[in-house]
This record gives C-alpha cells, structure tokens and sequence, in this order.
C-alpha cells in the first residue's frame, strides 16, 4: 500500500507536474521573463495544460502557453547532442522575442544526453556586451522531483546568478518566498494580501510575482534583512541558497489564513525584526475589527442552519497545514481527516505532522499521507465508521471537503459539500482572489459558505 | 502495408514523409510534398508544442473502462489535471451513466529508476491499477525517459497479462520519436489492432440457427463503422449517423468512447468511414489488409462540397448514389434557406484558418462556398499526400497564404498582422493568439459543438453570425493585451526562421 513505503511505485492522478511545468509557471510569472525550453517538443505542450486549465484557468501570460520558446530534443539530438540546438534557439529568440531576463529549463532528455548547458551559458554570456537580457539556467529534469522542485529550482538559479549581492542590509526590507505561482493557484492574490499585511506594519516588501513587483526588486533582492518563507516546503531550499551567496536570514513558517493565525504571523515577523510593539498591536486591533464586521456576516444563518460541518481536506502539505487551523480556529469546524498529498520521505513524516499541533486535536490520528484521489475515501472509513445498517449507525455527516477538483467525485460519494481550494482546479476561475490572510479569509468563508447555500 | 507484426509501428516522418514547416502558396507545397523535398524542414526559431504521448493517451483514455499509465517522469501526463471531467462528460453525452472521469496513473521514474530501470515500477502500477479499477484495458504510454534508459515495456506486458483479466496494450509514443504528433493516431490503432482485435475471437452462436444467420448478414452487409478519435463530439456523432441512417445504412462509431469489449464488431463491417485521413489511414488500411473491411477516407464532412462528396463515396461503395444525391438534394434545399438570413452578416467578412490539415481545407472551402466569407490564409499542423483532395478549392488562388506549422504563434501574428481577418478559426492553444491581435475566434473543434454534415455548417454560420454581431471583448484584449514579439519581427520574412533541407533523406 502507498501509505506503507517510503516513495510509492506509482502514482495515481498526480496532483502536480514535474519541475519542469513548475519552472514555466514561476518564470511565467515574472515580469517580461521569458523561459526557452531545452526539452523535447511536447513537454512544454503538455505541462502548459497543468499550469493554465489546472491553475483556474491561468492564461498564457505574457509568453507562455504555445509562445514559450523551445528547442524541442528529437531523436538528433539523443544521438548527437542538443547543445548546438539550443545556441541556434538562444540567438533566434534574442531576435524575435521581447524579453528581459531569459530562463533556460532544462527537461529530461537534455539532461539525460548530458548537453554541457553550462558552456552554452558561459558563451551567450561573453557576448553580452551587445545588451543582450540576462540569462540563467534552471535544472528541471521530471525525474528529480515535482512541480515545486522547479520552483524552487528557478528561484536557486536567479538568487545565484541574477540577485545582485550586497553586504548592506536594508532595515525593515523584506522579501516573500513560498507562494508558487500556478501551483497555488491563489498565488497572485495571496501574495498581494500577504504584502498588504506586512506593509502594515512597516515593512518594505517584495513579492516578486504580482503585477507590482518589477525584475529591479528582483535583482535588488539582496540587501533583504529577512527572506520569509511562508510554506514548510516550498522555497525553503532556495532561502537556503539565498543565505549562502547573499548572507540573508530566512523564516519559515506557515501560509496565514483568517485573523487568528495572520496575527500571530504577524507577531512573530515582528519579534524576528524588533519591530515597534504598540504600532504593530494598533494595526492588528484595526485589521481584526474590520475582519470580524464582514465574517460575523454569516452569523444568522450559520446560527439558524447549522453551519458546522466535518471536514476531509485533501491538500499539499503548505495548504493542509493553513486550511486545518482555520477549519478549526475560524469555522469552528471538525477536520477528521487530512490527506497529505505531495510526496514525502518517510523520516520527514513526523515533522509535518508535528505542524498541525494547535490545528487538529489529534493530528496523529488526523493526518495521512496520501496521494492516489481513489484511496480517499479508504483513509477516511478507517478512521470513522463504516455503514452498518444499524439504526443508531452515527453517518459521516453533515460534511464538507476542501481538495482540488480531483476530490469532487468523492465529495459526492459521501454526499458532502465540496469546495477546490487546492491545486489542481480546473472547475473554478482564479484571477485576484487569494485565500491569505484577513481579506483571503473572507474569501474563503465567502466562498465554503456559498458552496453550503448554492441550492437555496 | 501491414505493420501488426512489429512492436512499433513506423513514425509519420518515415512512412508519410510530411511536412510541418513551410509558408508560400499552395502549389509549391504540393509539389513539393511529392517529391519528398519538405519533410524534412525545421525551423531555427519555435516554440513549444505537443507531443504524441499526450494525443495518444488522450485517445486511449476516452475509451471507457481503462486505465491510462504514463511510464515516465511524473510531468508527462500532467496536461490530464486540466481535463479531469471532460471524458466524463463525454461518456455521459453517450448515455453511459455510470462514466468515471479520466483514470491515469503516472510510475513517476525518479533518478534511481534512471540508473536501475522502471519496469518494477510499471509492474506495480498494472497490478494496482487492476486491483482498484477492474478495467477492460490498460493502455501504457511509454514516455521519453524510459525509451532512452531501455524500458521493456512490451515484456512487462506480456509477463503480465496472465495474471490480469484486463487486456494490456503498451504504446510506444515517446514525444522525441517523431516530429508529428499525428504518429499518435497509428500508435493507438496499432495497439487495438494488435491487442484488443488480434485477441478476440468471434463469438460463436451456441445454437445454429439459420434464418437468424440470415437475418444478421442481411443486417452486416448494410453496418458501418464510423471512425472517431476523441475529435467528434457526440453531436456531430449523431448528425452523421442520421445521414447515413437516411441512405439505409446502420453505423458503429469507434474507437473513443465505446468500451473495448465491443471492438469485436468492427470486423464484421461492410465498410469503415473515415472522417479524416490525418486520423485513420493507418487503421482501415490494416483492417481491409487483416479482416477484408474496406473503406473510404477521402474527406471530412464538412460544407457542402466535402459532405456531398463524402456521402457519393459512401453511396458509391453501396451502389445507392441514387438515393443519396435525392437526400443531398432535400437537405442542400433545407439547409440554403437556413442559411440565408446569416449570410449578409458575413458579406464582405475575410477569415484566417489554422487546424489539422483535412479540417482546415475542407473549413476554409466550407466558409467561401457555403457563407460567402472570403479566406484570406490557412495554416495547416501538417502536410501530407491525403491534403490534396481538400486543397483543391484553393489551386491557383495567390490570394490564399499557406502556411504550415504546429502551433508556432510566431508565424502566425506576423500574418495575421499582415491580413487583418475580420474572423479566426483555430485550435486550441492557437486560437488565443489571435484573439490577443483582436481578432475574434471561432475554436474550429470542440467536444460540446457542431461542425460536421448539414447541421454542422448551419451550427458554424450561426455561431460566426454571434461572434461577428458582438466582438468588443476581443477588440478589448487586442488593446489591453502585449505579445511578446519585438516590433522588427512583424517587418520580417513570417517564414524566415524555416529551414529548408533539400537533400530528400
Ligand atoms: S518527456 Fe517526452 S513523452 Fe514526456 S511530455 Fe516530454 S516530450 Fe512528451
């Protein structure tokens, strides 16, 4: 069984592309970068229908969808080697396409037939004298991991390559990771919120992916006093990274979702850079006040109806972490199962169960590790018991589950609500809503509520 | 030609010789398609596009009751996780009520696999796949990385198959074997042809009973199949099978959304009816070589000119020409009076297509000769010998620009900025880029659409009617939107990053 061994031999419905899709997206999602694809011709194709169709139905952006520029490997270049292709690509693209920063993604085959791509970086370097846009590599072959690899792989390459170091430190600067474009598919307006919030207390800050944000905070990067990674997963490698060329400290620490937790974030952000206690505590009483006069909208019907549901959330690690506490803290709800769905290695199990103590009430007995969509149902009816005719049989009842799309099938099999939250969702349309934060969570609530009252 | 015997069937680039780059006129495509002079053009300049493994999966899993495993990276496949519903959808459309959504698996090969090999993997994922779904095939996608490290995935089927009651057909679709995507549609047929037809036996009466012999040959000798490969949605489904029901004949449709286990049948046919050459070439040759089922493949109903002509092949074979110009008649007298309240919105109108080869000549003949929409230039994903019937309506046109390519949006905005259309009809993932240039967009196929026969045209012309009456939210993003091309590249030769290889390899 899947559960049982540490990578499983397959997996079934996948809820992620390979680095390659998650390199696109996080390219895609800079300002005026262009990715050049050195892979075979239809990777690009392919990952493209994860990241839009998927992503509530994220557009081509800029130059993504059937524009991205790639080499496309074919049987040549197994035999012979894709280098030469990939020069010939580089220089055709420096006269066709209109970019600032170009990204070289690398897929399988090229990094199976061992093509020297830091050669061919080297060389389209020595010839930037002519202003040519800065180039950087990405490594994003499918076997080395999933979709957030290759987010994390492109943010290694630019914090190498394209962050410029600095050994002054701005006071109060700080840069947001963790937040991975197309793959969160609220990327744009969590990011948005999470930078309102810590504009709110005082803090410069940089998010990289949102239409505010320029390619120049990007290179100027480095003289961040802290990198805030807000997932326990993603980005954590490349703040590593980022510590080692640029001397900048990270925080890790969990999405905020709904006032309770977005307070204590905030908070904690504070302690971390000796920030003003009375002008921080201010703005949290204003942002809670206004929070609780929109949420505590939902009180007669929540009252007269009886909102409360139980819960199965089906999510990546970053999100079950968030959803669970606010299911808990804010909706007063009843998590009974949590299915983690990105692969993780079996001795870094008992760490991300240790993130839900304070979320769940028994987080052992909550969490499982599961990634295949048809074993949901499964995990839960070991936890709770199964239909057994009885009259006093107590069903799995009122209930509610928070995955992607993916999950609606088995929202309807126990006949529960069902609201796509996590990636993918190919049901909904995302353009600037978010799920962080205080305004997020008025979404979220806006959104779980409006799926309980659809038939009325 | 029979390929049954080998394990993979030729690619498109070897045994068609096609072509995917080249932009002129249509003579000098012509031309040199036959002398074998552009199959093997490139282009030093592309951009993404998609590969066989994708189409063939997706063809594979809009068969109900089968699993679908990707024996690859965990990125290959993951186009599904936009699609989740849409084969449900699909299923349901055809009555099937109890219609699961795409099942896929992917062995998500890690860079262990890469040293040590997948098949533990794939044997894995079969068994399990079995176990949960109890499926009548499973269709194997043999992906890039797994064809260069020396998978045998034929093996591990056939070690298999004993121990598991669904029937397993691996496919070698590897996107870096061929250039054309439409390889995709042999492998898949191959697979059938091999797997599911190769293996089934008639089924034998238990008792003989000779007037019912009768009755059922009777019955054969007037059944057809109808070939769909996922690009038919179930109304175009149902408008050719009502045409070829008013000529008196009984059709099956196959091979997507019809369970394997009635595959059986498509020997007993009297003829297969291909709509589209691109699709089936590869599979009727076979079944006439295998089972005697002939066939036609001429064009795709589509307009006026190529639904008359696709119908007079039928009839023709059936010996009922008769009766089938006496239909074509009533329905060209009920349908031009249709259409003739939509015609003035279109006078005057020009329009750009971009699809499939077949599709896209026998579209652009359908919007001159049917609505009076002039066509300005075609793009075509590919070139091949079956193009010529459905060029035909464009010979000698200098006004026409042709332009083949997959996908590559670069070439296209250069043109269209060029033409101006007042209208685009396109695929998918090409259709945006023109409606970022502010012209709007007809999507040329679609599960949930007509296009085909007599109610297809009158469903497009209605369509393009409303499209035409409002465009403001195209006109909207043309001024709001930013492509990604410098200036200078409009300035420029929209072909200049093709590259000519003379040399007929
Ligand atoms: S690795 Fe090969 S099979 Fe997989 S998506 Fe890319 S081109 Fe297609």
């Amino acid at each position: 069984m899947s559960t049982a061994t540490d990578r499983p031999p397959f997996i079934e419905k996948p809820r992620f592309s390979c680095p390659l899709g998650g390199a696109m997206a996080t390219v895609g999602a800079l300002p005026k970068a262009v990715a050049v694809l050195h892979a075979s011709q239809g990777c690009g194709g392919n990952s493209n229908g994860a990241i839009m169709q998927a992503a509530g139905h994220l557009g081509s952006g800029y130059c993504g969808g059937a524009s991205i520029p790639a080499s496309g490997i074919g049987e040549q270049q197994i035999v012979f080697g894709g280098a030469a292709r990939l020069e010939e690509q580089l220089e055709s693209t420096l006269e066709v396409i209109d970019a600032e920063l170009l990204v070289v993604i690398t897929g399988c085959t090229a990094e199976i037939i061992g093509d020297d791509i830091e050669a061919v970086v080297r060389s389209y370097r020595a010839a930037a004298a002519d202003g040519r846009p800065p180039l950087v590599h990405a490594s994003a072959a499918g076997f080395k991991g999933n979709s957030y690899f290759g987010y994390d792989s492109v943010l290694q390459a630019l914090f190498r390559d394209y962050v410029v170091p600095t050994k002054e430190k701005k006071k109060g600067k700080i840069n947001i990771w963790g937040v991975t474009p197309a793959l969160d598919v609220f990327w744009e307006g969590n990011l948005i919120e999470l930078r309102r919030v810590l504009e709110g207390i005082g803090l410069t800050v940089n998010t990289f992916f949102t239409k505010q944000d320029t390619l120049a905070d990007l290179r100027g990067a480095g003289d961040a006093e802290l990198n805030i990674v807000v997932s326990p997963v993603n980005g954590v490698a490349a703040a590593e990274v980022f510590k080692e060329v640029h001397g900048v400290d990270h925080f890790i620490t969990d999405l905020p979702i709904g006032a309770k937790a977005t307070a204590s974030f905030l908070r904690e952000v504070a302690k971390r850079l000796d920030l003003d206690n009375d002008e921080v505590e201010a703005f949290l009483v204003a942002e809670k006040d206004a929070y609780y006069h929109f949420f505590n909208r939902i009180s007669d019907s929540y009252a007269d109806l009886d909102f409360q549901r139980y819960l199965v959330i089906v999510a990546d690690t970053t999100y079950a972490v968030s959803l669970a506490s606010f299911a808990t803290h804010e909706l007063g709800w009843l998590p009974k199962l949590v299915a983690v769905t990105d692969p993780t290695d079996l001795e870094e199990r008992a760490a991300v169960v240790e993130r839900f103590t304070g979320g769940l009430a028994d987080p052992k007995e909550t969490v499982v590790f599961e990634a295949d969509t048809s074993q949901i149902s499964t995990r839960l009816f070991e936890r709770w018991p199964k239909p057994d005719g009885s009259k006093y049989y107590q069903p799995f009842s009122p209930a509610f589950v928070i995955g992607s799309r993916l999950d609606r099938e088995f929202a309807e099999s126990i006949g529960a609500g069902h609201l796509s939250v996590t990636y993918p969702i190919s049901n909904r349309c995302v353009l600037n809503r978010g799920y962080a934060g205080y305004r997020g969570a008025l979404h979220l609530v806006e959104d779980v509520i409006s799926a309980l009252v659809v038939n009325r | 030609m029979s390929y049954l015997h080998l394990k993979v069937p030729p690619t498109r680039d070897i045994r068609l010789r096609p072509c995917n780059a080249y932009g002129g006129n249509l003579e000098n495509l012509v031309c040199g398609q036959k002398e074998g002079c552009l199959s093997n053009n490139g282009r030093t300049f592309a951009q993404t596009t998609g590969c066989q493994l994708t189409l063939a999966m997706g063809m594979a899993a809009s068969i109900p009751n089968t699993v679908v495993i990707y024996h690859g990276p965990v990125g290959c496949g993951a186009g599904s996780l936009g699609l989740a519903g849409q084969s449900k959808m699909s299923q349901q459309a055809r009555g099937n009520d109890d219609a699961v959504g795409r099942v896929w698996m992917s062995t998500n090969l890690s860079e262990v696999d890469i040293v040590s090999g997948g098949e533990k993997k794939l044997e894995a994922a079969i068994l399990e796949a079995e176990r949960r779904f109890r499926p009548h095939a499973i269709f194997i996608g043999n992906t890039c990385v797994p064809a260069i490290i020396g998978d045998d995935i034929d093996n591990v089927a056939t070690r298999l198959q004993d121990r598991v009651n669904a029937r397993i057909i691996p496919l070698h679709c590897e996107g870096f074997k061929t250039r054309f995507v439409a390889t995709a549609y042999d492998i898949v047929y191959h697979g059938i042809l091999r797997y599911l037809l190769g293996n089934q036996h008639d089924r034998k009466p238990i008792i003989e009973d000779e007037a019912a012999q009768i009755a059922y040959e009777l019955r054969r000798k007037k059944t057809v199949n109808l070939l769909n490969v996922g690009s038919m949605g179930y109304v175009d489904e149902v408008e050719l099978v009502r045409l070829l029901n008013a000529i008196g004949l009984e059709a099956n449709v196959y091979p997507c959304f019809t369970s394997p286990e009635k595959f059986v049948k498509v020997k007993d046919a009297a003829l297969s009816i291909s709509i589209c050459a691109t699709h089936d070439d590869y599979f009727v040759e076979h079944l006439k070589e295998h089972y005697g089922v002939p066939y036609v493949l001429n064009t795709i109903p589509i307009g006026t000119d190529n639904v008359r002509l696709w119908l007079l092949d039928v009839a023709d074979f059936f010996g009922i020409r008769e009766e089938a110009l006496k239909v074509i008649a009533a329905e060209e007298a009920e349908l031009n009076k249709a259409l003739e309240p939509l015609r003035k919105s279109f006078v005057g109108k020009t329009a750009f297509v971009s699809t499939g080869e077949i599709r896209a000549g026998a579209q652009a003949c359908m919007l001159e000769n049917d609505l009076g929409i002039k066509v300005v230039g075609i793009r075509a994903h590919h070139y091949d010998e079956f193009g010529e019937i459905v060029f035909e309506n464009f010979k000698d046109r200098d006004d026409v620009t042709i332009n083949v390519a997959a996908n590559q949006p670069f070439e296209q905005v250069n043109l269209l900025r060029r033409l101006k259309p007042d209208l685009y009809l396109g695929h998918g993932n090409s259709n945006v880029w023109a409606a970022k240039q502010g012209v709007p967009v007809l999507p040329i196929y679609g599960p949930n659409n007509s296009y085909l026969g007599y109610k297809g045209i009158f469903e497009v012309a209605s369509r393009l009617e409303r499209i035409l009456s409002n465009p403001r939210w195209y006109n909207t993003l043309g001024e709001t939107t930013q492509l990604p091309y410098k200036e200078s590249w409009y300035e420029q030769d929209p072909y200049l990053y093709i590259r000519q290889t003379t040399e007929a390899a």
